[in-house]
């Protein structure tokens, strides 16, 4: 198969590209030249992935996944003429796309239905999910957080891109969280069970994977208490889901003890 | 064309001369029967508060009134010597009468460039003439032209963004920070005349609660009562502090009645951001408060600068928007003419067909057998290039003089020269 991540990771990046160009020549080309990248670079991702059906449960294949699921909202952000959707989902698109560039080779090739026990599968897609719901908490987290600074600079409130109202992305981003909490949860527990049968294949409790989850997991603990618990304002809150996020990342890309050739 | 636009407006005409020479939806309908019964010609009055107008059209014959009757008429309905009303009367005819309406759609000759009222008060004068039977063929076409122009102005630029009232721009800082507001209480201290037009505006936004502090009591009921809202008791200004999402201060008070102790006292027992308007002068709140987090702080300084911000980046648009009145003024015109002259051009081509066709033939049929293919064709292309030599220049005179305004008689001409009518 001809497509590789340079193919659509290049699509992203023209749209990009394209939408950075745009607001110094406002016009119907460059938005629909944007569009259609974007539709290009999701088009040759998703046969990308299920050509080669990576591991969720492999950095190589949960960025790619989640890189994917995100090239989704963006499309959908700028096809609903959201400004936010290039300037914040885009980036983070091209971003877990070079990322999994790094992991080429670790996960790649495998097959999502029988490459692995089905538990180890469930265990790979409940931590995705909890990804998708972290991500998403971070996104609303950056766009809280430049929201708030405009706000406290007092900048024109219609001026330059259009951002959603504080309370909104407080909300979006408690749902993202809460969502992802109890998925994070449950996948690790699997995850522990699994390393309780099979110690010997996975590194051990001390691999960087596991405790790089298990810290994620008692930072995601702390947001929720700090959250619910202390009553923390809003825009703390966005930095300590940024940090969540950024725990997620090192947690998604530390050698991962279930993908063979990678453990230990 | 045969349009005429004569008016008065801000520009030139005192306020005073302008109220009195306004509209109102009966004098207008009078007037526009009058007009139409006096004249023959089609009318829209445009009547606002920064101008009075009115369209003149006469698709054909002798030109639609002047403003010297414009002004004998309008001193007829308002019982105003005419004297004192022609001098401050514009009067535009034809391509500059269509160009002036488009730039006053299009809110390009407004008081405040790209406020956003003036299309619709154009199309409600429009519909108002056209339900009055006061419109006709050139003013049907004329106006609705206009709306679309004024719309491709406002989408293809970004001459209407932001707002550039003080009352407007408030609320724009206060939705972006809530989303919803059927849960928000708003707090309103003071009762001052620009608190209550951004009371107005914030009422828009159907909040679940409005409370209304105020030293005298019976002030607070007056405006409570004004506003769905409950009066609250100034003594206890901190309990509705504690619950108010949005405040609206604008009390005359000469020190800041919330100070950033006060605040700072009762700011743990409240939940979430507060958005405080604080359009007193002197300031009711300590600017101190402002802290991006707990409070998001605006006064009338702030609200200001940015009505100056939008205003000043509305003039970066102005040339755009006038590139694309000129291409607008230039397809109507183009469209009117071709419209008018239309089926006069198409049975003259027509006619001349027929003719050279019937020559043609004749020719043909004496020359059968002796030409080729090639040579047959090449006659034909011939007399059609003949043709349309000849017919160009009438052609051509007779676009010319429509978008001049003067089509009428050489249609006249054109019609007894080439004997279409027969």
């Amino acid at each position: 198969m001809g497509i590789t991540q340079f193919c659509f990771g290049l699509s992203y990046l023209t749209a990009f590209g394209l939408e950075l160009y745009r607001p110094t020549r406002p016009g119907r080309w460059a938005r629909l030249a944007g569009i259609f990248f974007a539709v290009a670079g999701l088009l040759a991702h998703t046969i990308f992935l299920a050509y080669h059906q990576p591991s969720p449960a492999s950095p190589y294949g949960s960025l790619l996944l989640l890189a994917w699921v995100f090239a989704v909202f963006y499309l959908y952000g700028t096809l609903h003429r959201e400004a936010y959707a290039a300037v914040f989902v885009l980036p983070l698109v091209l971003a877990l796309v070079g990322l999994s560039f790094v992991f080429t080779g670790h996960g790649q090739d495998g097959s999502w239905f029988t490459g692995e026990s089905f538990w180890g599968m469930f265990h790979g897609i409940l931590l995705l999910l909890a990804s998708v719901g972290i991500t998403v908490g971070f996104l609303a987290s950056m766009m809280y957080l430049v929201q708030a600074r405009r706000l406290k600079m007092k900048r024109n409130p219609i001026g330059g891109m259009k951002l959603l109202s504080l309370e909104r992305l407080e909300r979006m981003n408690r749902r993202a969280v809460n969502l992802a909490f109890p998925l994070l949860t449950v996948g690790l527990l699997l995850g522990a069970m699994r390393l309780w049968q099979t110690p010997h294949e996975t590194g051990g409790w001390t691999a960087l994977k596991i405790t790089s989850t298990v810290g994620l997991w008692l930072v995601a603990a702390l947001l929720m208490f700090l959250r619910y618990g202390a009553h923390l304002p809003g825009r703390r809150l966005a930095q300590f889901t940024i940090l969540v996020f950024v725990l997620m990342l090192v947690a998604l890309i530390a050698s991962h003890p279930f993908v063979p050739g990678e453990t230990g | 064309m045969n349009v005429r636009a004569i008016g008065c407006s801000f520009r030139d005409a005192p306020i005073d001369l302008r109220e009195r020479v306004a509209f109102d939806d009966a004098k207008r309908d009078l007037a526009l029967k009058d007009l139409t019964a006096r004249f023959g010609c089609e009318a829209v009055i445009l009547s606002t508060c920064n101008r009075v107008e009115f369209y003149l059209a006469k698709p054909d014959g002798e030109p639609p009134p002047d403003g010297g009757i414009m002004a004998e008429f309008l001193s007829e309905h308002h019982h105003l010597p005419a004297s004192a009303i022609r001098p401050h009367l514009y009067e535009l005819a034809d391509d500059a009468a269509v160009q002036h309406l488009f730039r006053v759609t299009a809110s390009l000759d407004s008081l405040i460039v790209g406020e956003g009222q003036i299309a619709g008060q154009v199309r409600q004068s429009f519909e108002a003439s056209r339900k009055a039977g006061a419109t006709g063929p050139l003013l049907n076409a004329l106006f609705p032209h206009a709306v679309k122009a004024a719309k491709l102005v406002r989408t293809k630029t970004g001459i209407s963004q932001g707002h550039v009232s003080v009352s407007s721009v408030a609320v724009d800082y206060v939705r972006q920070v809530f989303d919803r507001f059927d849960d928000k209480t708003i707090l309103v201290i003071g009762a001052g005349k620009m608190g209550r037009l951004t009371l107005t505006h914030l009422r828009e936004l159907l909040p679940k609660k409005i409370l209304v502090a105020n030293r005298s009591p019976e002030k607070a009921i007056e405006v409570a009562a004004g506003c769905d809202g409950q009066a609250h008791p100034w003594d206890q200004l901190d309990d509705a502090l504690i619950q108010a999402d949005v405040v609206l201060s604008t009390t005359g008070a000469p020190e800041p009645i919330v100070s950033l102790r006060r605040f700072d006292l009762l700011s743990p027992k409240r939940s979430g951001p507060m958005v405080i308007l604080d359009i007193a002068v002197p300031r009711d709140f300590d600017p101190r408060i402002h802290d991006g987090e707990r409070a998001f702080l605006f006064n009338i300084d702030d609200l200001k600068r940015i009505r100056e911000q939008t205003i000043h980046q509305r003039q970066k648009f102005i040339a755009p928007a006038e590139v694309i009145i000129e291409q607008e003024r230039r397809k109507f015109v183009d469209d009117w003419t071709r419209r008018r002259n239309g089926p006069v051009i198409a049975q003259l081509t027509k006619d001349c067909d027929a003719k050279r066709q019937a020559v043609l033939n004749q020719l043909l049929g004496k020359l059968n057998g002796k030409l080729s293919d090639a040579d047959r064709a090449f006659i034909e292309g011939a007399f059609r290039l003949f043709q349309n030599q000849i017919l160009h220049g009438p052609i051509d005179a007779l676009q010319v003089a429509s978008r001049e305004g003067g089509s009428a008689s050489l249609l006249e001409a054109m019609r007894k020269l080439f004997r279409l009518n027969e």
